[in-house]
């Protein structure tokens, strides 16, 4: 029989904290202070406007921005508006990413210029059949729950990129997407092609198929393109991410805490905005902030800070009551190495265990200008791992089996015990390509290194073979939407291909 | 004499930005000429500071710091120099291309060949290429850094470079790009004539690219 206290709560997840709940506050109203007092510039005179409209005070303007400073209580009245759930589906509505406190998932990075060739091992371009193959490979990941392209389509037209980037991932996935979008004409496309592939607009109310990336400029910059991306996907029911991505030492203070005070101030403009502009409008924020390598200048996303500051991060937007878009199974290695293993585990471990919403970026290399399948299926299985970890240890009267220590006795074994045979799938994890044969068995099956087998199971998935997510008459329409929009922006292409 | 020298050259690894220019003064007092003020103390100061900085003993802000520094050692020196036709290294005219926001790479580079001797016209981001041409024929200089972030905006590289050639200036200046996602190949393509990886790289590079290294 089970006994409980009268309200005792049990957690019975492990929980990570960086900050305390007055530090978290102390970030919280520093960002309003920074938002009131320093004001953000402002590069788009409907947001102005808006902003202007709903109590904002505009300052500096100039011919193509303003300096807006937004006072504490307008926060306060866009956080009461704000979701605290965002949900976004798969075009055959299988698959679902469902976002809120401690609810976790996983899911690639976006738009890298470089890829690891899983043939040759080469890092060249990415192209469209790279951005098809990584969406195949989230699709064939059990632990990945949406999918971002993890490569730009650099073998067609550059300023329309973004269509043929989305039909690539739609031809590879069914999960749900977050997208980019070159600009707001690149956004109101793929928006067709959603509708197309999932069946109109009410469909589309029902679950939509992507998400929006936005990113402001640190510091404190919200360009033209992404306050139209902001106010069209709150006009059309997109959910958005609205990510700076601040670069302490450079781009935000070097020191941690101003860093995510810094952050905190350009995602809450994005919320004051949006809640301005549609009450309730959908939003996560973000997302990815990091350090500069004070040697090298690259932006690190291997390193301890950018753990701990997504973990702080979470925390905030916990508090906030808005889902967050975290980060991690990534690093500044530049193959899936040793180096790569660590990185991943260490922020795919502190991201999950911190409880992050979307957590993405699983699959890049060298600071984020490079994707790696290996790194993919790798972390897939790092994933796995920790959401063991996760599980935790419940403790009741029939965990702790007292019966059956009983029943088996001092000497006798439990391997053959009911309890172990109903239990054992459930309690123990269970590894895919980790190792733990015995020597002779693993020198037998070919002496494979951890790395071996991940490529190994990185060319099965590619090379299996699949019924076509798309059938011919819904490929040539959207086929279409990316043709017409390259027949638009002809004459803005260079003379030459840029890309060799 | 030789104090001098070794205390400006200490003034610079150390990035005094207030001292710098006092001691310059005080050597330029003492009968140095401005060149042996720049070639035997600033010059040998920075020099230092990039054996350092390659050999991991410095980093970037210490580095900025000496540039500074650097910098103000030159607004004295540069005008002197000038006055004696002296051979100096010129202009860099430095901007984010159009449709670009990001300038913290552009400005990191601008700041590193600042420190390198050079005079720098900083167009800040989304910078139209008839900016880059107008500020071309304005002050003459002898390279133009080019940045970006985005592959979109790797396009206006392109186009820039096109637009340079067609007022006929191209000539007149070499091209060097740098960016996130733009590497040599890229470089070749559009006709640049370098491509900077990292900022330090990119101030080493402006002075091949004049001859001065």
């Amino acid at each position: 029989m089970q006994r409980r206290k009268t309200n005792y709560l049990v957690n019975a997840t492990p929980t990570f904290e960086v900050l305390s709940q007055d530090e978290i506050e102390a970030i919280y109203n520093s960002a309003l202070t920074v938002l009131y007092e320093t004001g953000v510039r402002v590069y788009e005179p409907t947001g102005i406007e808006l902003a202007y409209s709903g109590g904002a005070i505009i300052e500096d303007r100039t011919d193509d921005s303003a300096l807006v400073k937004i006072p504490p209580w307008l926060v306060d009245k866009a956080l009461a508006t704000l979701p605290g759930k965002v949900v976004t589906r798969g075009p055959d509505r299988k698959y679902k990413m469902e976002l809120y406190k401690d609810a976790i998932t996983f899911g690639p990075g976006s738009d890298t210029p470089f890829t690891i060739d899983p043939y040759t091992g080469k890092r060249r371009r990415a192209t469209y059949k790279d951005v098809k193959n990584f969406a195949r490979l989230t699709q064939a990941l059990p632990n990945l729950d949406f999918h971002m392209s993890l490569g730009i389509v650099q073998d067609v037209a550059v300023g329309t990129y973004d269509r043929w980037q989305y039909l690539a991932m739609l031809e590879g996935t069914t999960k749900p997407i977050n997208i980019t979008a070159v600009d707001l004409e690149g956004l109101k496309d793929q928006l067709e092609m959603a509708y197309i592939r999932v069946g109109g607009k009410d469909e589309w109310r029902k679950g939509p198929l992507f998400s929006l990336y936005i990113e402001p400029v640190s510091p404190l910059s919200h360009s033209e393109e992404v306050i139209q991306k902001l106010i069209f996907a709150t006009d059309n029911e997109i959910p958005f991410v609205y990510t700076p991505c601040p670069l302490a030492g450079a781009t935000a203070p070097t020191t941690l805490a101003g860093t995510a005070v810094q952050a905190l101030t350009e995602s809450l403009l994005g919320i004051v905005l949006s809640q301005l502009r549609k009450p309730g409008a959908p939003m996560i924020i973000g997302g990815l902030m990091s350090n500069m390598d004070m040697r090298t200048t690259v932006y690190c996303y291997g390193s301890p800070e950018m753990a701990l500051l997504s973990a702080a991060y979470t925390q905030i937007t916990k508090w906030l009551g808005v889902p967050m878009y975290e980060t991690a199974g990534c690093s500044d290695s530049k193959m899936f190495d040793e180096q790569a293993a660590m990185e991943a585990t260490m922020n795919i471990a502190t991201a999950a265990l911190v409880g992050g919403n979307m957590i993405h970026d699983v699959g890049y290399l060298e600071q984020g200008l490079t994707s790696s399948p290996d790194m993919m299926v790798a972390s897939n299985e790092i994933i796995s791992m920790v959401k063991r970890i996760l599980k935790g240890i419940p403790v009741t009267d029939e965990t702790k089996a007292l019966n059956v220590i009983e029943d088996v006795g001092p000497g006798g074994h439990y391997l053959d015990h009911d309890h172990t045979y109903t239990r054992f799938k459930t309690e123990i994890w269970r590894p895919d390509i980790i190792d733990r044969q015995v020597w002779e068995n693993w020198e037998a099956a070919g002496s494979k290194t951890f790395r071996d087998r991940v490529h190994d199971r990185v060319i099965e998935i590619l090379g299996a073979e699949e019924e076509p997510l798309l059938d011919e008459k819904m490929y040539k329409e959207l086929r279409r939407v990316c043709e017409l929009a390259d027949e638009r922006h002809k004459g803005e292409e260079l003379d030459y291909n840029m890309f060799g | 004499m030789s104090e001098i020298y070794e205390k400006l050259s200490t003034a610079i690894l150390e990035g005094d930005a207030d001292k710098t220019p006092k001691l310059v003064n005080r050597g330029l007092k003492q009968g140095l000429t401005p060149k042996e003020v720049l070639d035997n103390g600033l010059i040998v100061g920075m020099d230092e500071v990039g054996v350092r900085f390659k050999r991991g003993d410095m980093f970037v802000p210490e580095v900025l710091m000496s540039a500074d520094a650097m910098a103000a050692g030159m607004l004295i020196l540069r005008p002197l120099l000038v006055e004696s036709g002296a051979e100096l290294l010129g202009k860099i005219v430095m901007g984010t291309v159009k449709g670009d926001l990001h300038d913290i790479g552009k400005n990191l580079v601008s700041m590193m060949c600042e420190g390198a001797g050079f005079e720098i016209v900083n167009l800040g981001f989304n910078v139209e290429p008839d900016v880059f041409i107008n500020a071309i024929k304005e002050h003459q200089p002898a390279i133009v850094g080019m940045s970006a972030m985005l592959t979109t905006t790797m396009r206006a590289m392109g186009h820039t470079i096109k637009a340079i050639e067609e007022a006929g200036l191209r000539d007149t200046v070499k091209v060097f790009v740098g960016g996130a996602p733009v590497d040599k190949e890229f470089a070749d393509t559009i006709g640049a004539d370098g491509y900077g990886s990292n900022a330090p790289g990119g101030a080493e590079l402006a002075k091949q690219l004049v001859g001065a290294a």
